[in-house]
């Protein structure tokens, strides 16, 4: 019984169609159904790339399925037992049985059912369902009427409602306000802030605390981390001597766009392009470090040609994977196999990159420099001085007049040089233009044909007249008749939000990736976001509004059985924190938290000796005052050496863009919020803030509890937790030299070592490291 | 058939609530609860019969001058100091060598050793004390001729960044033998890291619980943030611990998510690895004999990094790759799956006497060599040279014409090669491994003359060895199915080594 079921599962889950399967109710459906089959099983020697492609045959297609091979046909529609395909996946004679078995892939009976049943109704092939446009579907009709507040909850009862599940009870309003606080800024929220929002009654209570977390500045802080995990941003050069570089201008671009909610097609034209609009201003030209995140290598004796070309395809690959969620990257070297791309397209679209003037040189030029508003008026100064003593000079020719000249301008100079540069997308002069030619299996040294440059053949039906370079890729990609651009954000989005995207694929809308859990829920979502004016923060406001995000968390064992992953949403979204939110909040609960938006990245302590690069003599130095307490987002990105205790809990090197993080459940992470100094450092001060509550201990603990967890403790958590505390001050007292080693480590100069001791539990609990 | 992910995902929600309640020991079900919750070791049909239960790869960072090394040369010899003729020049790439190089004989002796009559130079008298029961391969070629992208391309089958290394492979598909342990642990020596940095242990798109621990020797913690604060013993520790547990059982029954149960068996796995992870990385338990077998010094710290003179970092004396050769042992003999040397400090162009093959070299041997020997030896008498698959060799190889940008002419202390993609050589042994010679150059050494071994060759021989089909054993990522051996069929298992 068990296995039969399993197998179904499998099949099911292999079909990409999460729950669904083919039933005389709901007919095969090819993209859901058949294509995926097709694609993970058959495409790689029957599929687009003519390279790799046997028998002349592909069934990517209906017209390369039914085409006549010499008498035999892979598809005859409506007659499965006339059809090549269907003997070929029936056979027992590993001669002749299709997939081959040395090929890894093989079909089990419900997949052979499934394509049999297909070919009966008629073998009809559909376009991909990303590569259509998303249209508003009607709100189905739900039997639970009272629990939609708004049209997501509808699309999720009545998925839930067929699948006999009921949503979950609406969270508790402080573990509700715990969630959207770290969803919407990163940070927990206050007890005070916690208490004002359970204590009010009005109906736009829940409202009123998302508009004022959107509104406040930590909101761009924690959602520009996503967009720089899109950004490969890092503070260094990458490759073997990865040398540092300027371009946290950028990341604090991404922080001011979002707080400003700049409209996502701009903020989308401004990174590809924003040095080809009219007149840009700085701002628009500072965007464009989007794709001067690319790696440079320093490394003596390489060919810059080499890795300028490689950092091109790195923004080809990355501009389709970030926008529109396809990979590309197989194309570089033969058309892909699965989705209709091919390598005369890669290298098209690759031709609109392939005009910039930057070249894998040492100074990352070009680049544009960014003096502080200090630095600017100092060189106004030095240069109105020069000026003036060159009229002079023009009016009394005067010796020491030169000195004083040669003077200024040496210092004029020196303060030149010290201004910030960062690296820029700049296109280059007409006269010298790249002729972009197709790269032979992927190698630069071996051209191919000259290509001109264009989108993907796809999607060339689209209604585009733009110019032939980065804008016209902007505009591309922005235009409203994208299928892709809006679904694949609104999904980042979701994901983010809920942990599992409705595409759970995020990386991948092409026939490879998964389908939609809910197909019309991502089609109302990403239109909605269009004609809300590409607006992040109403798309967010939107979402968290819902009944469907403010369920609670509690897992039944029949939600458990049925939806696992709550793929389906019947309850509250519950997954550990990111590597950036176990830090913040750990600072934000002690008091430490140093609240600056921007700057230079900087240097929280870390062990001695992990910065060992070959041939790199920038050294780690532990800050000292506030910038050693600052977000996670300005800690300095090597990355070749990125910070430790955040790799610890999945954060990616920056070295190529990283679309989703998967999160990981580990050892390691125990021993950073364990032992870690910047935790202990953590774990001191909170219990100074402990201390504050008064001198009585239960104070204390729920102080700390409600600081770290905003909902008040349980008796028996309180009590647990006092236990602790008499069990270690009795030991502490007994040796007051731990208790001194203790207190040192956790940076006190005098203090309480079992509530430090606390306070590390505290700070180390699965619910602290927990979205509630 | 391997499953997707997500499907892998799922399992492993069901599958962790074995952990701790069955008496399956270690294996499979141990590592779910070491690599946690989104993960688990890969399942499939990609398994076949291991000759090698663990891997000990020795990766000698800026690669080894194979001409004064392992390919004894008279006719380059004969050809010494004069014009490498155009021939060999004309459309190559080098690093560094510009105009007309001059020919460069080896510069060290050879001598023939072992019943195999093994060809090696006097630099490596450990390795011929050895000789029967290595595999020497003078046949590799690569296809890239800078540190970086060449070091990637060995250890992660791409030379571009973001693709999963050998060990986190191997890590992914197999799993952990010890459940207080990692799988994939990495020790570096010679004072830095290697060209290409930590994404060669890293996991690519593999999930993060495969990617390699760096265990360091230099004296702090072996894996960071293993010690309690000061302050904090292993008791107080373990109260605070029993107190996690109990809220966090409050919060399970509360919750109800299974989440919570695997950090409650992370936590107390943490607590074991704070005690066994120092006990296996302790080489002071080791008898005298045997830290006299590898020249191992416990207790010693490495000079700092940047030392003004590089020579001071290759001092024969250094023990650090000894040390670490030491610890790949208790490793193995712990279960851990594979574990990775990077020695820094095999790049000897000739710039300066202290990266030359003239002066540098011979420091260099002198560190490894007898280690190395000593490595072999010792798993041979613990009988787990069988099961333990040792492999030593640089990124590529160097170049039979001497590098002339510094010095035009020989000149003492500058006396050096370049980067050499066309041909080099590594040698294999145990794990499954026939001893003996395996392919050869052309006389002066520059092309492979017969039996050529590529990347993918010693990849897919590897995977091969270990118990895995390198050609089934894929990951699906970015459209494709990912495999470490890349996407074509030319990577193959080379049976002619195998016994």
């Amino acid at each position: 019984m068990n296995n039969v079921f399993d197998r179904i599962c499998i099949a099911v889950l292999l079909t990409g169609a999460a729950t669904r399967a083919a039933t005389a109710e709901q007919p095969v459906d090819f993209n859901r159904d058949i294509r995926p089959l097709l694609a993970k099983n058959c495409f790689a020697c029957h599929g687009p790339d003519e390279g790799s492609r046997k028998a002349e045959l592909r069934l990517d297609s209906f017209v390369g399925a039914t085409s006549d091979l010499g008498g035999r046909r892979a598809l005859v529609i409506g007659k499965p037992d006339e059809n090549e395909l269907i003997l070929r996946i029936e056979s027992d004679d590993p001669n002749v049985v299709m997939p081959p078995p040395d090929s890894g892939h093989q079909l089990s009976d419900s997949e052979k059912q499934l394509l049999r049943q297909w070919i009966e109704s008629g073998g009809e092939y559909n376009v991909h369902w990303s590569f259509t446009r998303p249209e508003k579907a009607a709100l189905p009709a739900v039997k639970q009427t009272d629990w939609p507040k708004h049209a997501i909850d509808h699309f999720v009862l009545a998925r839930l409602e067929a699948s006999s599940l009921k949503p979950s009870a609406a969270a508790d309003r402080y573990r509700l306000i715990r969630r959207v606080s770290l969803d919407l800024t990163g940070l927990p929220p206050t007890p005070e802030e916690a208490d004002a929002f359970a204590a009010d009654t009005s109906d736009d209570a829940f409202a009123k605390v998302v508009d004022r977390l959107l509104a406040s500045e930590a909101y761009g802080e924690r959602w520009a981390r996503m967009w720089l995990d899109l950004a490969r941003y890092a503070d260094t050069k990458g490759y073997e001597k990865d040398r540092h570089r300027d371009i946290w201008q950028f990341r604090d671009w991404v922080i001011n766009a979002l707080n400003q909610d700049m409209p996502y097609d701009q903020f989308t034209t401004e990174q590809l392009a924003g040095d080809l609009l009219p007149a840009p201003s700085t701002e628009q030209i500072v965007a464009t470090a989007f794709h001067r995140n690319t790696m440079t290598n320093d490394e003596g004796g390489t060919d810059n040609e080499e890795f300028r070309v490689a950092a091109v395809k790195d923004r080809v690959d990355t501009t389709l994977q970030v926008w529109m969620g396809l990979t590309m990257g197989c194309a570089r070297c033969h058309s892909h196999k699965y989705d209709p791309i091919s390598q005369q397209d890669y290298y098209s679209f690759y031709a609109f990159f392939n005009q910039t003037e930057d070249a894998d040189r040492p100074d990352d030029a070009p680049s544009l420099p960014l003096p502080t508003p200090a630095q600017t008026e100092q060189i106004a100064e030095l240069e109105a001085a020069i000026r003036k003593l060159q009229e002079q000079q023009k009016a009394a020719p005067d010796e020491s007049l030169d000195e004083m000249i040669k003077s200024e301008q040496k210092k004029l100079a020196g303060v030149r040089s010290s201004v910030s540069a960062i690296p820029v997308m700049r296109e280059l002069a007409e006269t010298k233009r790249r002729e972009t030619r197709l790269h032979v299996r992927g190698n630069f040294l071996d051209p191919g044909d000259v290509v001109e440059p264009g989108v993907p053949a796809l999607f060339r039906s689209l209604s585009v007249e733009a110019p032939a370079n980065r804008l016209g890729v902007a505009q591309w990609i922005t235009q409203p008749d994208n299928p892709l651009t809006a679904r694949v954000m609104v999904n980042r989005v979701w994901a983010r939000l809920f942990g599992l995207g409705l595409v759970e694929t995020e990386e991948d809308f092409g026939t490879q990736g998964m389908l939609p859990s809910h197909p019309d829920l991502l089609d109302w979502l990403a239109i909605d976001f269009q004609e809300h004016g590409w607006s992040l923060k109403k798309l967010i406001r939107t979402i968290v509004l819902s009944s469907t995000y403010q369920q609670s968390a509690v897992v039944t064992k029949e939600r458990l059985s049925i939806d696992p992953r709550n793929q389906l949403l019947s309850r509250g979204p519950r997954f550990r924190l990111s590597a950036e939110n176990v830090r913040d909040q750990a600072l934000a609960v002690s008091g430490l938290l140093t609240h600056q938006v921007g700057g230079p990245s900087v240097m929280p302590p870390q062990p001695d000796g992990i910065w060992k690069s070959t041939y790199n003599a920038l050294k780690w130095e532990d800050a000292t005052g506030p910038n050693r307490y600052r977000r996670a987002l300005y800690t300095y990105w090597k990355r070749t050496s990125p910070y430790p205790a955040m790799i610890t809990f999945d954060a990616g090197s920056g070295e190529v863009c990283q679309i989703r993080r998967v999160r990981t459940n580990t050892p390691l992470q125990a021993l950073v919020t364990l032992n870690d100094p910047a935790f202990v450092e953590a774990a001191g001060a909170l219990s100074r803030r402990m201390q504050q509550s008064g001198s009585d201990i239960v104070n204390q603990i729920q102080r700390g509890f409600r600081l770290v967890l905003t909902r008040p403790p349980g008796d028996d958590e309180t009590q647990r937790l006092i236990d602790l505390y008499h069990v270690l001050n009795r030991d502490f007292k007994n040796d007051s030299e731990a208790a001194d080693n203790l207190l040192n480590a956790a940076q006190l100069k005098e203090g309480d070592a079992a509530l430090v001791a606390v306070a590390n539990v505290l700070l180390n609990l699965d619910e602290t490291l927990m979205k509630p | 058939m391997q499953l997707p992910f997500p499907l892998l995902q799922k399992q492993a929600v069901t599958r962790r609530h074995f952990f701790g309640q069955t008496g399956l020991g270690f294996g499979a079900i141990a590592l779910q609860s070491l690599l946690g919750r989104d993960t688990q070791a890969a399942t499939g049909n990609y398994q076949i019969p291991a000759k090698a239960k663990s891997v000990i790869y020795l990766h000698m960072a800026g690669s080894p001058s194979q001409l004064e090394l392992f390919e004894d040369k008279p006719a380059l010899t004969k050809f010494h100091g004069q014009e490498c003729p155009q021939e060999y020049l004309e459309g190559k790439r080098f690093a560094f060598i510009k105009g007309t190089p001059k020919m460069l004989g080896p510069q060290f002796k050879y001598g023939k050793h072992g019943d195999t009559g093994q060809t090696l130079s006097e630099l490596l008298p450990g390795l011929a004390s050895i000789s029967d029961d290595v595999c020497v391969i003078r046949s590799m070629h690569t296809e890239q001729f800078n540190h970086s992208p060449a070091q990637l391309l060995l250890q992660t089958g791409n030379s571009r960044l973001g693709f999963p290394s050998m060990g986190a492979w191997v890590n992914y598909g197999l799993g952990s033998e010890n459940e207080n342990l990692p799988g994939f642990v990495v020790l570096a020596s010679g004072g830095k890291t290697p060209s290409a940095g930590k994404s060669l242990w890293g996991s690519g798109f593999l999930p993060t619980v495969y990617q390699g621990i760096q265990c360091r020797t230099d004296g702090g913690d072996p894996i960071l943030y293993l010690s309690n604060p000061s302050g904090m013993n292993r008791d107080a520790r373990r109260k605070t611990l029993d107190a996690i547990r109990d809220l966090n059982t409050f919060e399970h029954q509360h919750i109800g998510d299974p989440e919570t149960l695997t950090r409650i068996s992370q936590y107390e796995l943490a607590f074991r690895m704070q005690m066994s992870v120092p006990e296996v990385m302790d080489i002071g338990k080791e008898p005298e004999h045997i830290l006299d077998l590898y020249g191992a010094q416990p207790g010693h710290v490495s000079e700092s990094e940047n030392a003004a003179d590089p020579r001071i970092l290759y001092k024969g004396d250094d023990p650090t790759f000894a040390n670490n050769c030491l610890l790949a042992r208790r490793l193995v003999e712990n279960g851990v799956r594979f574990v990775q040397l990077y020695d820094w400090g095999w790049d000897h162009h000739g710039s300066s006497p202290g990266e030359s093959v003239d002066e540098t070299l011979p420091i260099k041997c002198q560190q490894i060599d007898r280690a190395v020997a000593g490595l072999i030896k010792d798993l041979k008498q613990r009988g787990m040279l069988d099961e333990t698959l040792v492999v030593w060799g640089g990124e590529f190889g160097r170049t039979p014409m001497m590098q002339n940008n510094v010095h035009k002419e020989l000149k003492k202390g500058f006396i050096g090669r370049d980067h050499h993609p066309h041909a080099f050589t590594m040698w294999m042994a145990g794990g499954g491994i026939k001893p003996g010679s395996y392919g050869s150059t052309d006389d002066i050494g520059y092309y492979i003359g017969e039996n050529p071994m590529s990347i993918r060759d010693l990849q897919a021989t590897i995977l091969h060895q270990i118990g895995i089909d390198p050609h089934r054993f894929s990951f699906a990522y970015e459209g494709l199915n990912q495999r470490l051996i890349g996407p074509t069929e030319e990577g193959r298992v080379v049976t002619e080594i195998l016994s």
